[in-house]
């Protein structure tokens, strides 16, 4: 029997009127890969933020190597050997990535700190200049550094929250890769995702938390996927798993046709064709030109080279407004970023884009601001006591359906969403996909982007395999089982299929 | 050729941008000068060393700008700071008999001290750096005019030596040393800028404090994650600025010899322009103190060259330094959105 580096036992928090955890037990093993999880809201931040003494307990205790322990900060708990790595990236962009990495730590001297992260990097199969600032790479080489920041410290306890939200499938292999290392060196390592493939990937345990209760430890091979789902959401989800794309009809309308699309640098010779009703999934790696294909669409970018129509009319979009205009809607990427004005309310939110649609000469008048948005509270059930709540204080899942609303609000007829689903949990996400295919029969047309392919798959009329800024392949539902390992090797070698 | 090939990749590192934008800058507009106007002795060294000690009081203060502004802070107590200096200073000796050494001492000081204050309101109070410098500014400035309201002469052997102080540069010409012609003198003022910039260098590149000011200033959030003492830093930077205010106070008095309730009016502005013309960047996290050093050399190199013509009005010499300014404000935006769009890709 392995020996327990970490036992929380009985760890109670009370926030004001709500029960945050009851009496949560969680044992951590030497050496171990162990996924925590659970819905937003189930009690895993909090619990993790107890460990890292960012909330304190109301009860329970807390052994760390046999020891007592009751962190007081975050930096505290570093001391002693539990670091973390936020799915946000808590890094200075200015400083470089050695920088980074040492930055109050005992080692100083920029020779040193250099040699050292060079070292650390070639461990993650990163050769790169770590004398560059950091804002020079990639979200996914920062979530690296970050990492190698915290395995620098002496730690015995790594704890990962979400750390592989914005990373592709090679970087994710990478990431398991040194987890592995670190597993084989003695550490414990608590893995928070939302991703199920990757949990069986990687884990060899997991607790699962549900409404701030402990629903229970498993072994990885006790449970499948379904049952893990079951016991997260508290319910049966079987129908999950059983969402198809409505089917189009053949004669419907053409809705988009891109000829030999493309633009300096970001992709070239994009041609694609798509009806009414039509859901197509973009799939393939970060940075392949999912995205700048979306962009060039939707005006953020303006293409230079080829011809685009919309419902069978050639248009010149020159700037996001055109597309709107047009009928297009974009849900960007990165909602903090590019999405959600955190200050302003959900009613707020949601009114942006109609508002900008119909001018500011135009104003919407309170009643109908109020009309509208209750109305896309209620059809994408977003959790929230009303309208006025601010839109930065709701969970990510909730976050995206408000973006969501907002663009549906327009009445798209063909709808951009890139990377709805990432960073939301097991049941937002069911909820997203299903509110996307309803719209299909409604006769919206879709783009669907994520780095999931089994959503892709899932959800896609056909899919359009994105590789090095061009197109690669395009492949025609319905889908089987081998779909996945055709696209893997699609965005693999390349080559045309089909 | 793996040395050479590392050192090229250094030098050629994307976070030195701003300073060689500066530094060319500066070379372009000194060629000008030096083609139109090198046979009337704009080339001397006599005019290259007063480029250091026209605004060498700003350059001192911009020294402790420079740390505030890369913390993502701003101070625009330092111009009132050093004028309360100068008042003490004269004040002190020409009204109460006391010994320049001890007020100059004492306004040290006081620059400290109300750096710590302003420091720590900004950080435990959580009040905007603007609102609390601003009000450090009208504070120090009415305890001026409280002082008094007219300008005081210092009559003080002490601050004339040290006003007069200097070191002539000699050269070899034939074997012997000789002046050098036009007689060129470093004064103190020079020495004390040229040493603030090699501390402030040090300071920020070479030990754990400057590099958390960069960290506070990349994002003060993280700082604090990564468990940097985020507090102590931004007090003392504000600490250090102060000390710096008081010390271009002094500089500024060797220059005038007196103090008056409403000298360097205005002057925090160019001593927070010379350092963005430097290449310290407003939103913080990017700076360098070589950077602001040639900041103050443009801003006394455009005077020189319209001195030079001799025909064009002095307020040439501001609107070609607001022209500069916007130049390197839009300049850093191409550069941070540049990046930015890298990082995205």
């Amino acid at each position: 029997m392995p020996e327990n580096i970490l036992e929380m036992r009985g760890i109670e928090i009370q926030f004001p009127g709500v029960k945050a955890l009851d009496k949560v037990d969680f044992f951590l093993r030497a050496g171990e890969v162990h996924a925590l999880l659970g819905e937003n809201g189930a009690g895993k931040s909090t619990l993790i933020k107890c460990l890292t003494g960012v909330n304190h307990k109301d009860a329970g205790t807390i052994l760390f190597d046999g020891k007592e322990i009751t962190p007081t900060s975050p930096q505290n708990a570093i001391d002693m050997g539990i670091s973390t790595v936020f799915q946000e990236i808590n890094l200075c962009p200015n400083l470089t990535v050695a920088e980074n990495i040492f930055v109050g730590r005992k080692e100083f001297k920029r020779k040193i700190i250099n040699a050292k992260a060079k070292e650390l990097m070639k461990r993650f199969h990163l050769d790169i200049d770590v004398t560059r600032p950091l804002s020079n790479y990639s979200t996914a080489v920062q979530q690296m550094v970050s990492i190698a920041r915290a395995v620098n410290i002496d730690s015995k306890i790594l704890i990962l929250d979400e750390p592989t939200s914005s990373l592709d499938e090679n970087e994710v292999q990478l990431l398991f890769n040194v987890m592995r290392d670190l597993k084989a060196e003695g550490m414990g390592i608590i893995f928070i995702t939302h991703f199920l493939d990757q949990i069986y990937a990687i884990s060899d345990r997991m607790t699962i938390l549900r409404n701030g209760h402990l629903v229970g430890t498993y072994n990885i091979d006790e449970i499948n996927k379904l049952q893990l789902v079951t016991l997260m959401v508290g319910k049966d989800m079987e129908n999950i798993f059983d969402m198809h794309p409505a089917d189009v009809d053949p004669d419907a309308p053409q809705m988009l046709n891109a000829d030999h699309l493309g633009a300096p640098g970001a992709v070239s010779d994009i041609s694609l064709t798509m009806k009414k009703g039509e859901l197509v999934g973009f799939a393939g790696l970060l940075g392949s030109g999912r995205t700048e294909t979306a962009e060039m669409i939707f005006g953020a970018n303006r293409p230079t080279s080829g011809k685009l129509s919309l419902k069978g009319k050639q248009v010149d979009v020159k700037k996001p407004f055109d597309a709107i205009m047009a009928g297009v809607a974009f849900c960007p990427e990165d909602r903090k970023r590019d999405g959600i004005v955190g200050d302003l309310s959900i009613r707020e939110n949601i009114m942006l884009a109609v508002q900008a649609k119909r001018g500011f000469l135009h104003p919407l008048s309170r009643a109908e601001q109020n009309e509208l948005a209750d109305k896309y509270i209620k059809a994408l059930s977003i959790a929230t006591p009303d309208a006025e709540k601010k839109i930065g204080e709701l969970s990510g899942g909730n976050q995206q359906k408000v973006i969501l609303a907002r663009w549906m609000a327009t009445q798209p007829d063909l709808l951009i969403l890139d990377e709805p689903t990432r960073g939301i949990d097991v049941g937002a996400k069911a909820e997203i996909q299903r509110l996307m295919l309803e719209m299909c029969k409604d006769g919206v047309s879709v783009i669907f982007i994520s780095s999931e392919l089994e959503e892709v798959i899932r959800c896609s009329n056909r899919i359009v395999i994105m590789r090095d800024g061009k197109k690669a392949g395009e492949l025609e539902g319905p889908f089987d089982g081998d779909t996945q390992s055709r696209i893997l090797q699609i965005i693999a070698e390349g080559g045309d299929a089909q | 050729m793996n040395k050479k090939q590392s050192l090229f990749s250094r030098i050629m590192n994307p976070k030195y941008i701003m300073v060689y934008a500066t530094v060319i800058i500066f070379l372009i507009i000194y060629a000008y000068g030096a083609i139109r106007y090198g046979s009337i002795g704009f080339t001397t060294l006599r005019t290259f060393v007063n480029f250091f000690s026209d605004n060498a009081y700003y350059g001192i203060s911009a020294v402790g700008m420079t740390m505030v502004l890369i913390t993502g802070g701003i101070d625009l107590s330092v111009a009132s700071v050093a004028s309360l200096t100068g008042m003490i200073i004269a004040y002190g000796y020409e009204r109460m008999g006391i010994s320049p050494v001890i007020t100059m001492l004492v306004s040290i000081l006081i620059g400290i001290g109300l750096g710590t204050l302003m420091g720590a309101a900004i950080h435990y109070l959580n009040v905007p750096p603007f609102i609390t410098t601003l009000t450090g500014n009208f504070l120090a400035r009415g305890i001026c005019s409280l002082i008094s309201r007219e300008s005081i002469s210092i009559n003080h052997p002490l601050i004339d030596s040290l006003a007069g102080f200097k070191i002539t540069l000699y050269h070899l010409v034939d074997g012997e040393w000789v002046k050098i012609k036009p007689i060129t003198n470093i004064n103190l003022t020079v020495i004390i800028f040229i040493v603030m910039i090699v501390l402030g260098t040090l300071l920020l590149q070479h030990t754990r404090f400057g590099r958390n000011v960069y960290a506070i200033g990349g994002s003060e959030s993280s700082a604090k994650l990564m468990g940097l003492p985020v507090g102590k830093t931004k007090v003392a930077v504000y600490a250090i600025n102060g000390f710096c205010s008081a010390l271009a106070g002094i500089a500024y008095v060797l220059v005038v010899k007196s103090g008056w309730n409403m000298a360097l009016q205005g002057g925090e502005l160019e001593v927070i322009s010379s350092a963005v013309i430097g290449g310290t960047l407003l939103t913080g996290g990017v700076g360098y103190m070589v950077g602001t050093m040639f900041g103050v050399l443009l801003k006394s190199v455009i005077p020189a060259i319209i001195n030079f013509n001799g025909t064009l009005s002095s307020w040439w010499g501001k609107i070609a330094t607001g022209a500069l300014l916007l130049l390197f404000i839009v300049i850093q935006q191409l550069v941070v959105s540049y990046t930015g769009k890298k990082k995205a890709g």
